[in-house]
Formats: C-alpha cells, structure tokens, sequence
C-alpha cells in the first residue's frame, strides 16, 4: 500500500489546475519556440544564451543523425508476386537465334545478359562470334526509339496502322509497287508473313541485298549447275585450301562455322593423329584468314583473276588466255605448286574465292568441278540460306524509285541509305516514294527519311525463327518483355494485311505445328527447349563442270584490265572487317572497342598500305590521305602501314562512318561503302582511287602498337614437318632438361587446381573471346581517346605479331626488319594473352596491402576492395595483363559511349561487381563461373566434373582453342592437353610458373610436292 | 687556449676579421630578425606559386582519378616515382653531413648542416606527398601502415618492398626530423633571448627551457651523438630500400643486385648538388660568405666527383652485367635505353651525371661560384633523368612486346612535379625567415680555433713553421671572402 503513495511536484499538480491539465499532455511544459527560432526573425533576433544552447543542442543532434547515414540506400524490393521460374541469383537460359545462328541467352532476374552458343546445335554448335556476344548490348542502348514515330513524332501503334493501311491501299489501288526491302530473310515464319502480306497487296514484292553480297557466287551455282545458291562448305573434309580473297575465318559467309571446320584439322587433336590440313591463301589485302595460311601470296586485285586462270590451266592442262602474272613470280610459283598439291589432293581440296564477280565464281566453279570439291568439299544439295540478296534486283528497285513507279516502300533489317553502293542518290529517290515506312529500332539514315518508323523488337524480345543451312532450323524466342513501345515487325505486316492471326507468337507456333514439327515427330516445346531442328541432311551429290569457259575468261581478263590502270590510280579493296561488319552493330560498344584482329585498330577505319607502297605513295602511318574515287566520291582517312598489303592496293573497311546510329557509333570512322562499284549485274569491292596527302596526322587508336616479337621464346613454333620428327620441336625442351629451383617452399595444393591450355595453331584471332569476357566480367569500355593513351581494360587480348620469311629464315626482330627490302611475305602469329594465375605470382609479393592473393585452388585473386592502387602489381607483372581503372569508367560522363546510363547498366553481370576508380583488375578466370559450378555439383551432391566448368572466353572461342580445366584430375580434358608435346608455358625462363601452357604454332609450310 | 691551437695547416673554417661571437650570433639571425628584403620576396612569390601549382595538380588529380596522369597499362609509375626517388635522394646529403659527418668529426660540416638538414626534411616532405597522390584510392593511404583495424584483423604484405618503403621513409623522416630540431634548440633559445613579446613567447616554448648551463650543453652533446648514431645507419638503408622497389621486382632493367649502393651514391651525390644549389645562392643573399666559405664549397665539389664516379661505375657495371648474364631480356632493356625511343633521357642522365661532374677535377672549375651553381643544377637534372631511365624506359618495353608502350606526360604530370619544386622552396624560403640558417652554436665552436683570425693571430705569435705558414697563406687564395693583402705583408 506504501507504493499508492502519490508524490506531486508542485502546487499546480496538487491542486489540478487546468491549465496545469492542458501542459501536461505535451512532453514539454512550455512550448518551445521552434518556430520562432527558425524563422527568419528568430534567426535574426539575439540569441539568448539558453536558445544558443538549444540550437547547439539541435545542431549537434541533428548533425550526428545526418551523419549516420553513410551511403546512398538502394532498396532492392522482393517480388511481391514471384514469377515461377524465377529465382533471385538463379540464371535462366533460353534458347535463341542470332543471325542463324542458334544460341543460349543467360538471363538473370529477367534480363538477358549473356549469349553463350547451344549445345543442342551439334555440328553448328560453332561458339558465338564477336557480334553475338555484343549483341546483348543492343536491347539496352539508349539510341533506340521508345516508341513509335510518324513524321518525326512519336505516336501510337493505332495511328500508325491507320496511317500505313491507308498509304499502302492507296499505292495498291492507285497502281503503283510496294516494296519491301529487306537483308536476306532466311526465317520460314517471316517468309509466310510476307507472303500473307502480298498476298493482301499484290503489288508488294520482297527486294532482298546484302550489304555486303554474294550474289555472284549464287548466279556462278545457277550459270555452272544450275542451282541458284550459296552451297554449303565443308572446309573440315579439306585437306588442302586455297583460298582467293575468301576471309573464311572472319566475314566470309559464315565464320564461325568455317573456323570450327577449318581447326578440327589443325588443332591438338588433329595433330596428335600426325595429321594437319594446309591451307594456302592468295589476297591483296591482310584478313584474318590470310594471318591464318601456312602460305600466304600476297596479290593486287588484279591479278586474283589471271592467278584463277593460271590455277585452272595448271590444273586441268588447258590454255585459257590471261593466265599470266608477269608481275608477281612468287605468284606465279605458288600458283603452280598449289596445283600440284590440289591434284594430288583430288577430292579433298577446296578452293574458295572471296569474289562477287559471276564470271571469277563461274571459273571457281570450273576449278572445284577439276579438283572432285562436289559431293566432298562443296554440298550444292544442301545449300546455305544466310545471304539470299540480288544486286541487280536492288538496283531495279533503285530505277522504278526514281521512275516514281513506287507508291510505298518498307525497310526490314535494311538501311539502304547507308549501307549501299550510292546511298545519297538512294535518299534522293526515295523521296519521290509517297510513303515509306521503317521497322529499324532507331532514326537510322533510312528511317529518318521515312513517313513511319515502325520500331521492331530487338531480337532478343521476339519471336521467330531461322534456316540457315538446307534442314537445319532454329528458333527465336523472347527472353524479355519488350523494354520500350515497339512491336514486332512481323506483327505489324500482320496487321497491315488484316491476317486472322495478328499475334506472331501464335503465327510462328502454328506455322511449326502445322508445317515442320508432324513430320519430325516433336513437340513445340521440343522445339522451344532444344532450340534447333534438323531434318536429315540430303546426300551432297557430286557435280562436274561442262560448260566452255572462253567467254569467262574474257571478261575477267576485262574485268582485271580495268583494275590495273596504273599510273597514280591504285586498287582499293573495300571489305568487312571483324568488328563493324556491315555496320549494322556500329553503335555497340564493345564492338567498336573490339581490336581489328588484324591491325589491332579500334574505333576507326584507315586505309591499310603496304609499307614500301606507302614509301612510294611518300605517307607515312597515320597520315591523313584523301581517297578519291572514279564516281568522284572522296573520303579523307588516316595511313595505316599493314604489312602483307599487296604493292599497289589499299584497303579500307566497311561498316563505319555511320551518322545516324546512336552516341556511340557515329562519326566513327567514314562511310567506304560508296566505293563499290556495280560491274556485270553485281556488286563489286575492288575499284580504282587516287590517294593523295592532304598534310594532317590522325592517330589511331591501336591496341598494340609493337607489332614484332624480336626473337623471344613467348612465341613458339615449328613446321608441321618439324613436328612430325619430333612433337616437341620448337618448345625449347631439351633431352637433359633443366633444374630448377626455387625461393619459395612448395605447398600441397588438394582439391582443384584451375589452368588452362591455349592451342595456338587453333586460335584464328578473331576476337569474339575479348567480347565474350567483356560481357561475362562487366569490363568496361573506354573509349578511343584511353585505347590511344594505351589504357583498354581488355582482360584477354591477343597479341598478334608479324614475322618476315626470307630465304634465311624468319626475321622477328624490330631492327632486323628495318633494314628489310621485303617485306610482302609475313608471317602471322595470334597469341591469346590473359593473366597466367602464375603460381609464384610476382604481383602478390609486391602488393603492399596483400589485394591480390593466391587462391589454394591455384587461382590468383583481386581483392578490389582491398585495393589501394598502388600499380606496383601491375609493373611487375611480366605479361602485362593487368588493368589500373584510372576513371570511373562506368558512371563517369566523360566516357559516355556505355554505362552511364541506368537502362544500359542493366547488362551487368550480377555476379561480377563493378570496379571504382583506382582499382586494379585482371582476368579473374570467371571466379563466378568457378564458384557458381561448385555450387550446383554440392547441391546436386555430387564431385564436379570436367566439363562442369567453362570459362567465357572457352565458351565463345568458335576454334575450342581455349581449355580450361582442373589440373589435379588427370583425366580432364585440360590435364590431356598439358602433357602434349607441344607446350611451353610463356616466360617459364623467369619461373613464375604460370599456369597456362601454351601449344606451339605449327605452320605446314613443306610441301609434298617438289616445285 | 693557446694550448688548443689547431694546425695551422687546416684552411680556416670561418673567414673575416673582427668575428666575434655577438658578430655571429648577428650575422646569422640577421634573416630572421629582420624584414625580408626583396630578393627573398621575389623567391618567395615564385615558389609560393609553384606551391600553389602542386596544389592545383594534386587536387585535379584527386578529383579525376590517376587518368590524369599520362600512365598507361605497361607504364604504371613515370613522373610520380621519378620524383619520389628524386626528393628522397636529395635528402640524403643533409643526413649525411649532419650524422656521418659528424661522427667523423668533419668540423666544416658545422656551417652547412643546418640548412642541409632542412632540405632533407622538406625533400621528404616533397617524396611523401607522391607516395600518397600516385595512389588509386589515396583516400586509403593509411592501409599500408600496420594498424590494428576492424576489416577482419587485415595485414600489410610484409614481403612487400612499398611496406619497407613506407617503414623506411617514415623512419627517416622522423629521425631527421628530431635531429634537426634538437640542434635547433640552443639556437632557438638564442633568438628567444634576443627577442620581445609575442616573438619570446613563442621562441620561448620551442626552445623547451634551455638554460644553456654546462650540464644542458653536456646532454645536447650526448643526445647529438646518439642521433647521430642512428641517423647513420639510415644513410645507407632508406636509399637501399627505395632501390628494392625495382630491384626485388622482375623487370629487365630493374631486377638488379646493384641497385642499394648504386642508389646511395646517387642520393648523395645528388643532395650535395641541392646543398650547393640552395646554399650557393643562401650565402650571398644572407651575407654568410665568412661562414660557408670556398672550402665548403670545394670540398661538397669533391664529394660530389666521388659519388659522381660511383654512380657511374654503376651504369657501365650495369651494361657489363647485362651483357655477362646472357639474358636476352636484360639484354634488350640496355640497348634499349641507349638506343630505343629514350636514347635522349639516356644521354641525358649521362652527361649530367657522368661526363659533366668531371670537370670538377679542374681546380678552377671547382672553386668557380657560377660554375659550381650551374653544375649543381646540372647533377640534379642528371639524377632525375637517372630514375625517369629507370622506371619509364624499363617498364616501357620489357616482357612481352605486344604490350610495349611510349609513356607521354600530360600537364598534370608536369604541374605535379614542378609543384613539389615550388613546394620545396616555399618550405625553405620559410625556414630561412625564421629560424638560424647556420648552426650558430656549432660555428661558434669553431671561432677560437679555426677561424681565420685565430690562425692570423697564431702566425703572428710567430711559432709556426715558414713552410707550413706559407702553405697555409697560399691556400688562402682561393677565398672570395679573405683579405688577401692582410697576408701580403707577411
């Protein structure tokens, strides 16, 4: 009871006075006079010494609760809703096609971040080029349109139907043609949609080119065999090719594809069965394909066609006028060997010519017809559908324009005013088109012209399908939901025809149900899994060649006449070089980042000279010349010295100097497209110019700028010859070996031991490895100004390096090469360099706050946290292949070309944090893939496989010239490959025992034949 | 004190007649006692700005990112580590004259180690401001230092040459630092007494109480000694140390086992050359010409052909070795520094350090003021090249030669490095307005016995030798601050 005992505290609480009663409910008895304090008159007035007390006080607290909050919060919201096949962390993979080729989309929380190549596609499982690997970069850029646009106004999907439903029944009663210009439609579903939209308006018709076209090869087929196509090539059952101008490897129809064939007779493998093709390759100007041959005869444009004849009339005995090459004996003499060699090889040679003249192909075809390449080499029966284009019907299309016959014109996938043989007078006359109509993405220079621009899907948020090859078809399916306001062209050619089934998932399902999958026993959702279909393949029957072939041999002796003016006039070859393509891609970062595998340019177009032709021409590299050529079109561009460049002609690639693509791609570089020229109802890519100085300097942006290995052991080689005496010639491995020793104790290394083996007579050099670690390691990109200052961030690159052949062997050496006259017959080395995971890392002993560390599963670690940027690492790092983040690149506007935007920061990889600035970083051997392939074996509960475990740069290498694996299993795929005979590890001499051994270079440079 | 007559043999260490103590205490304060005059005005205003430059660098720097920098992906250090080395070798002479010399009881060290020892303490000052701005993320200097921390109890990488840098640096600074000030006591206890008010007040709290009693002058003695005992050591180490930076690396060029005493002579030879600079032009500005006389200045001229030739043996030693050990790489880097795209800094290095000190075995070059100014600068231009050589042209073209690079500096680069010049001078044009440029206290040591007024009166005493007499008149020729007709009469 004591406890009920009330204590008051003043007289106003005794006696309950009520303004006592009313106080008491606040905490404070008084009002405190905040809001005088705070307004302006409080602030001004005098401040008495307990309302300063307050204010300190309140200033303090107030200061200490701002201060705690550190960092800016980043609310990441669960799903409310969990879609079912989503799991935070989780990577789906749905299967998709990328230009025919069928692949694997990695998607992470609903974005697509990653291409990887299907398993499921068996031979085509190819790898992925360096486009496909980009292209992921494609869905999340700024540039495109969000919604679509009608006379320069974003509009909606109703007005814009309303507006092309009314123009093409206006073109169509009014009698006049609709086109529909499209790249080569390979996808049966499109093909049906088409055909449902002409069907509507007979007065459409398809119009297909190719940037860049195969028309002659296809007309050669129709001319020779009667077949109008592109045949299917099997450079796999070659063993020996000689190729003239074709880069097989690179841009030649389908690279990758060719590059998988043309190793698996190169490779390890192929050598361990003392078995290894030869590959031969006569070219003006270098392509990767010529860095690739044992033998490489470098020819003007010129003189590809005589070279032709004179191959013919060795071969079969005949005497074809013009098979002469009075300029170029080692020509000549190879051309001669070669066809002995091809002889001897009858039925396993291949001879492939990059032209697009139909009488060179027509001839080709004669040489293959000798040569037993039909029913072996070269399947006519089941022909390849990537590229479809007729330039002489494009440029019909381009005469009824300027004759106004053409009352609505559409482009799909097509940019005409750009990328074609006279893109202004293509502008000029579509504007005599009523209307036109664009399904591009962005206001490109086709669609900025037009009425509408009906902005498609980016392929990875459509529908579709596929036929690339005769009986091979893949699927296109979504792997997101459409991003902006756009619509799928096909549904939109649904609509303008007023189809019954307008949704295109619907169309392409029912047109597999009812067209392909009854016969093949499957299911759409086999379909959708799986990816690919093939329908058993036709038996390639073998052709011969009948026809009389004096009236080809005119007119290629004509065509090459024409190329050899002399005088100040030089051959320019205009061709597509590995990053840029066509151009089509050219606002993707990491493409334009991406070095020419070849001159290790980036970010430009040049014209490409031969170092004594340049001397001749007096430029020197990165003199800026102005290009002229016969149609008055002028370009002016930058010198670069490209040794193996044939005397007399230069180079520039296509696919640049883009104006309306987008922040990243344009201005880049200029438009050569305008250099090719329309001979004999096709394009042709070789023409006259004049190059002349115009005085200025423009220096290139260069991933390496030194371009021989002076005679150091970090490149390895031997002839195939060599070889077949002893495997290990060239690897510097002598009978008695080497005693090493060591400063550091050896520790038991249990568990995994990660390396890798790299097979340098695989790798072709293309590039698509680089792209594929950008994408997979969020490596940012950096722009043309920091690849110039040397700063690319690449965390694989390949060093490429020439060597000259002389009688006397190989000069490597920079100042031995000086004093070289020759300088026409190098040889080319590609060599993929990444961090080496060296087990005696002399990085990790020189950090001072222990960043980077070595792993017990042999890995050498980055701690980027840790990381205070000290470079030490860096300088000591005998390979070079660390990378210093001078900016911050990724959130910095000064390098505003990629990720300074949150849309495009949705390509990150999730599971690779982002580097701040001052950070070191290196190749981390995809730790998260490591990680991640550890993790589904433990809750699989069982031991990791080889196999399990695939790198980035493994995946998308189209050569299998990368092998990862696990050491410590002796029976891995990696462990086999380290105990070849071949391999050397780069730099074992200074013995920080880097763990990726390297296969010598073998080149089969002897011939059987005596000459 | 005739008993302690020095010989007479020995050049006089102080010149002037009528030097008395009050003399030298006012001489020597006279800068500090006094308004600045114009002279150090316009130095001043020039490094101020200089100093103000290497704010303006270091700040971009920080805001930008080490992009702004000319460094790249195979030259990782150029400028930064180029003046790092560079500040840390010109301060090795001040340690060297005030410890080694001293030990070696060098009594002419007296007049210069003062202003010697300042120089170190800026030059490291210069040298740790570039350990911190050549960082990535200087913001986490601090996690080289062994510190207890909460990151999950992380550790420095003791095998680290940049953690033994950072030990050495620090070791030596603050060493030089308390051995500098302990001198500085009986001379700061000097101004105090002569100053008023505030002056004396603060005077008064740095000279910590001295009394100047016998038993205070005891300690300072006993404390001198034993810093200079340590300080000793550090001679040698903290330049050893900077040389393990390359040395223990695995870079062609920089993986050498020449490198610590090749480094050391470098250091001195090139704080003698800023002693000189700086004390060259001290000297007449301040009036201390009967201080820091020519035979000061000819015997820092010897030092300097000594470590000069050092250095040079190593470079020839150097080619030698790289020719003798057969490596293709050590081979390459070598040539490539006297014939690849650096050949210019190569050359550089080489006359200014080599080829051009030789000309100090001339006597009259030697004992020319504008001949050893210029040539002192010349050595310090020499020496940097020395690093830039070192570091750029090693790194640029080593392993791997598709990663071979050209280093190109930009403004940044540049505005840093001439920054820390002006940083460095601001510093010392500081120093020399308020504390004693001289050891007032040492040098009045010297007064009864080795000046030259003692000696004069020790000739006239007339108990010396002719000859050695005569020796000693003849010696006296060289001084630009001797009354030669006070001897003509004798």
């Amino acid at each position: 009871m004591e406890s009920n005992k009330k204590y008051w505290k003043g007289l106003e609480e005794y006696n309950n006075t009520p303004d006592f009663v009313k106080n008491n409910k606040n905490e404070f008895a008084e009002p405190l006079p905040i809001e005088d304090v705070l307004n302006e008159a409080g602030l001004s007035t005098v401040t008495p010494r307990r309302d300063f007390l307050k204010a300190l006080g309140f200033g303090l607290g107030a200061v200490t609760l701002a201060a705690c909050q550190s960092a800016p919060v980043h609310k990441s919201i669960p799903y409310l809703v969990k879609p079912e096949e989503v799991t935070p962390g989780i990577p789906n993979y749905y299967t998709s096609s990328f230009n025919g080729q069928s692949i694997l989309v990695k998607t992470r929380e609903g974005r697509p971040i990653k291409i990887e190549p299907n398993p499921n596609a068996g031979e085509f499982n190819c790898g992925t080029d360096a486009r496909a690997q980009a292209s992921v970069l494609d869905l999340y850029d700024v540039s495109k349109l969000k919604a679509p646009v009608l006379k320069n106004e974003e509009t909606t999907w109703a007005k814009i139907d309303s507006f092309v439903k009314s123009e093409l029944a206006k073109a169509q009663t009014g009698g006049k043609k609709i086109r529909l210009v499209a790249s080569t439609v390979n996808s049966p579903s499109t093909n049906a949609v088409i055909a449902q939209f002409i069907a509507k308006y007979p007065a459409a018709k398809l119009v297909q080119y190719d940037a860049v076209s195969y028309t002659g090869i296809i007309q050669a087929n129709q001319n020779s065999f009667g077949k109008a196509v592109l045949p299917k090539y099997n450079f796999d059952k070659a063993d020996l090719i000689v190729s003239f101008g074709a880069d097989f490897l690179g841009t030649w129809i389908s690279g990758e594809e060719f590059t998988a064939q043309y190793t698996a007779n190169r490779n390890y493998k192929s050598l361990e069965n003392k078995k290894m093709s030869r590959h031969i390759q006569f070219e003006s100007g270098m392509s990767l394909t010529g860095t690739n041959a044992d033998t490489r005869v470098p020819v003007k444009l010129s003189e590809e066609g005589p070279a032709l004849i004179a191959l013919y009339n060795a071969i079969t005995g005949q005497t074809l006028p013009g098979g002469a090459l009075p300029n170029n004996g080692t020509a000549d003499k190879v051309i001669k060997l070669a066809a002995k060699e091809l002889v001897q090889n009858k039925g396993k040679a291949l001879v492939v010519c990059g032209s697009n003249d139909v009488s060179t192909q027509i001839l080709v075809n004669a040489i293959n017809a000798a040569i037993g390449s039909y029913g072996t080499t070269i399947d006519l029966d089941n022909p390849c559908y990537l590229y479809a284009g007729n330039d002489a019907e494009f440029n019909g299309l381009v005469a009824e324009m300027g004759r106004g016959e053409v009352g609505a014109v559409l482009f799909l996938n097509s940019n005409p005013v750009y990328d074609t043989i006279d893109g202004k007078k293509f502008a000029d006359v579509l504007a005599k088109v009523p209307a036109k109509i664009s399904f591009a993405d962005r206001a490109d220079e086709t669609a900025s012209l037009c009425d509408a621009i009906a902005i498609n899907h980016n392929y990875l948020e459509s529908w579709g399908d596929a036929n690339a090859y005769e009986g091979y078809y893949s699927i296109v399916q979504p792997t997101i939901n459409p991003v902006f306001n756009s619509r799928q062209a096909e549904e939109s050619l649904l609509t303008w025809a007023d189809a019954p089934v307008k949704d295109y998932y619907q169309f392409v399902r029912s047109n597999w149900e009812t067209k392909m999958l009854p016969a093949l026993g499957l299911k759409w959702n086999d379909v959708l899994e799986k990816g690919v279909v093939k329908v058993a393949a036709k038996p390639a029957a073998a052709y011969s060649f009948s026809l009389s072939l004096a009236a080809v041999a005119t007119s290629i002796v004509n065509s090459s006449k024409a190329l050899a003016k002399g005088g100040d006039q030089v051959e320019l070859q205009v061709y597509e070089n590995i990053p840029m393509r066509d151009g089509k891609n050219a606002n993707n970062a990491f493409l334009q980042e991406l070095p020419d595998p070849v001159s290790k340019v980036t970010w430009d177009n040049y014209v490409a000279l031969a170092p004594k032709f340049a001397e001749k021409l007096k430029v020197k590299e990165f003199d800026v010349v102005t290009v002229k050529g016969g149609n008055g079109y002028s370009i002016d561009l930058p010198v670069l010295i490209q040794p193996g460049q044939a005397q007399g002609t230069a180079s520039i690639a296509l696919g640049y100097g883009r104006e309306k693509v987008g922040k990243a791609g344009n201005g880049v570089g200029k438009n050569a497209f305008p250099f090719i020229s329309f001979v004999n109802g096709t394009m042709q890519y070789a023409t006259n110019v004049t190059i002349t100085p115009t005085g200025g300097y423009y220096e290139l942006a260069q991933t390496q700028t030194h371009h021989s290995f002076e005679g150091r052991n970090v490149i390895r080689e031997a002839t195939f010859k060599e070889y077949l005496k002893n495997p290990a010639a060239g690897t510097g491995k002598s009978e008695e070996g080497h005693k090493n020793y060591d400063l550091w104790d050896k520790y038991e290394q249990p568990g995994n031991s990660w390396v890798m083996a790299i097979d340098l007579n695989a790798c072709t050099g293309c590039g698509s490895c680089i792209v594929a670690c950008n994408v997979e390691n969020n490596i940012p990109v950096v722009g043309r100004d920091e690849v110039r200052r040397r700063r690319e961030m690449h965390w694989i690159r390949i060093d490429r390096y020439y060597s000259y052949e002389t009688p006397t062997g190989d000069v490597t050496r920079e100042k031995e090469i000086a004093k070289l006259e020759d300088l026409d017959h190098v040889s080319v080395v590609h060599q993929p360099m990444l961090c080496q995971h060296c087990d005696h890392a002399p990085c990790e002993t020189v950090c001072p706050v222990l960043a980077t560390v070595h792993s017990s599963d042999g890995l050498n670690h980055m701690a980027y946290n840790r990381c205070v940027g000290t470079r030490y690492c860096a300088n000591n790092c005998p390979y070079k292949v660390r990378r210093f983040n001078w900016f911050n690149y990724w959130n910095d506007s000064r390098f505003d070309n990629y990720l300074n935007n949150e849309f495009t920061q949705l390509v990150l990889n999730p599971d690779v944090t982002t580097r701040s600035r001052g950070v070191m970083e290196k190749c981390s051997m995809c730790i998260q893939r490591i990680q991640g392939g550890k993790l589904k074996a433990k809750i699989e509960k069982r031991p990791l496989k080889d196999g399990d475990i695939k790198m980035a740069c493994q995946e998308a290498c189209s050569a299998n010239a990368i092998i990862f694996g696990d050491a410590n299993d002796p029976n891995s795929e990696v462990s086999k490959a380290l105990r070849s005979e071949r391999i050397y590890y780069v730099l074992e001499e200074i013995n920080v025992k880097p763990g990726i051994g390297y296969m010598t270079k073998i080149r089969n440079t002897d011939t059987t034949v005596q000459a | 004190m005739s008993g302690h007559n020095e010989s007479i043999l020995r050049e006089p260490l102080i010149t002037g007649d009528n030097i008395t103590y009050a003399k030298i205490t006012d001489d020597i304060l006279g800068p500090v006692e006094n308004k600045p005059n114009k002279a150090w005005w316009i130095g001043f205003i020039f490094a101020s700005l200089g100093a103000l430059l290497w704010v303006v660098a270091v700040s971009y720097t920080f805001w930008n990112g080490i992009g702004s920098w000319g460094l790249n992906k195979t030259v990782g250090w150029a400028w930064d580590i180029t003046g790092f080395v560079w500040w840390v070798g010109i301060g090795h002479a001040g340690t060297l004259i005030s410890a080694v010399l001293l030990l070696f009881r060098q009594n002419w060290r007296n007049s210069i180690n003062r202003s010697a020892e300042a120089m170190t303490i800026f030059a490291v000052i210069c040298a740790a401001t570039y350990v911190v701005s050549h960082m990535g993320r200087p913001w986490l200097a601090y996690w080289v230092l062994p510190l207890p921390n909460q990151f999950g109890s992380l550790w420095v990488n003791f095998n680290s040459p940049l953690v033994w840098d950072m030990f050495a640096i620090s070791t030596y600074f603050s060493v030089s630092l308390l051995f500098w000030y302990t001198g500085l006591l009986p001379d700061i206890a000097t101004i105090r007494d002569r100053a008023v008010g505030t002056r004396r007040k603060i005077y008064s709290i740095f000279s910590f109480g001295w009394s100047g009693s016998v038993k205070t002058w005891q300690r300072f003695e006993a404390v001198s000694l034993i810093l200079a005992g340590i300080s000793t050591p550090l001679v040698l180490s903290v330049h050893t140390i900077v040389s393990m930076d390359f040395a223990t690396s695995v870079i062609p060029g920089w993986h050498t086992t020449i490198f610590p005493p090749y480094f050391v002579a470098g250091a001195i030879f090139s704080g003698f050359a800023m002693v000189l600079t700086l004390l060259l032009v001290a000297r007449k500005v301040l009036g201390l010409e009967n201080y820091i006389t020519m035979f000061h200045i000819e015997s820092m001229n010897k030092i300097i052909i000594l470590t000069g030739s050092i250095v040079g043996v190593a470079y020839l030693t150097e080619f030698f070795i790289a020719w003798y050990s057969g490596s293709e790489y050590e081979q390459y880097a070598f040539i490539n520094r006297s014939t690849g795209p650096y050949w210019w800094s190569y050359w550089m290095m080489m006359t200014c350090n080599v080829i051009s000190p030789q000309l100090l075995w001339f006597k009259k070059i030697r004992l020319s003021i504008k001949a050893t100014w210029i040539l002192s600068i010349v050595v310090n231009v020499g020496m940097w090249f020395e690093r830039f050589v070192i570091i750029v042209t090693s790194l640029h073209r080593d392993y791997i030669p598709s990663s071979w690079a050209m280093f190109y500096p930009t403004w940044v680069d540049v505005s840093v490095f001439v920054g820390s010049i002006g940083l460095f001078f601001t510093l010392f044009l500081l120093f020399l307005r308020v504390l004693p440029s001289i050891a007032i206290a040492e040098v009045k040591l010297l007064l009864k016995s080795a000046s030259e007024q003692a000696k004069l009166k020790q000739i006239k005493e007339g108990h010396e030798n002719k000859e050695y007499v005569a020796e000693y008149i003849e010696s006296l020729e060289k001084f630009d601050s001797v009354k030669q007709e006070e001897y003509a009469k004798i």
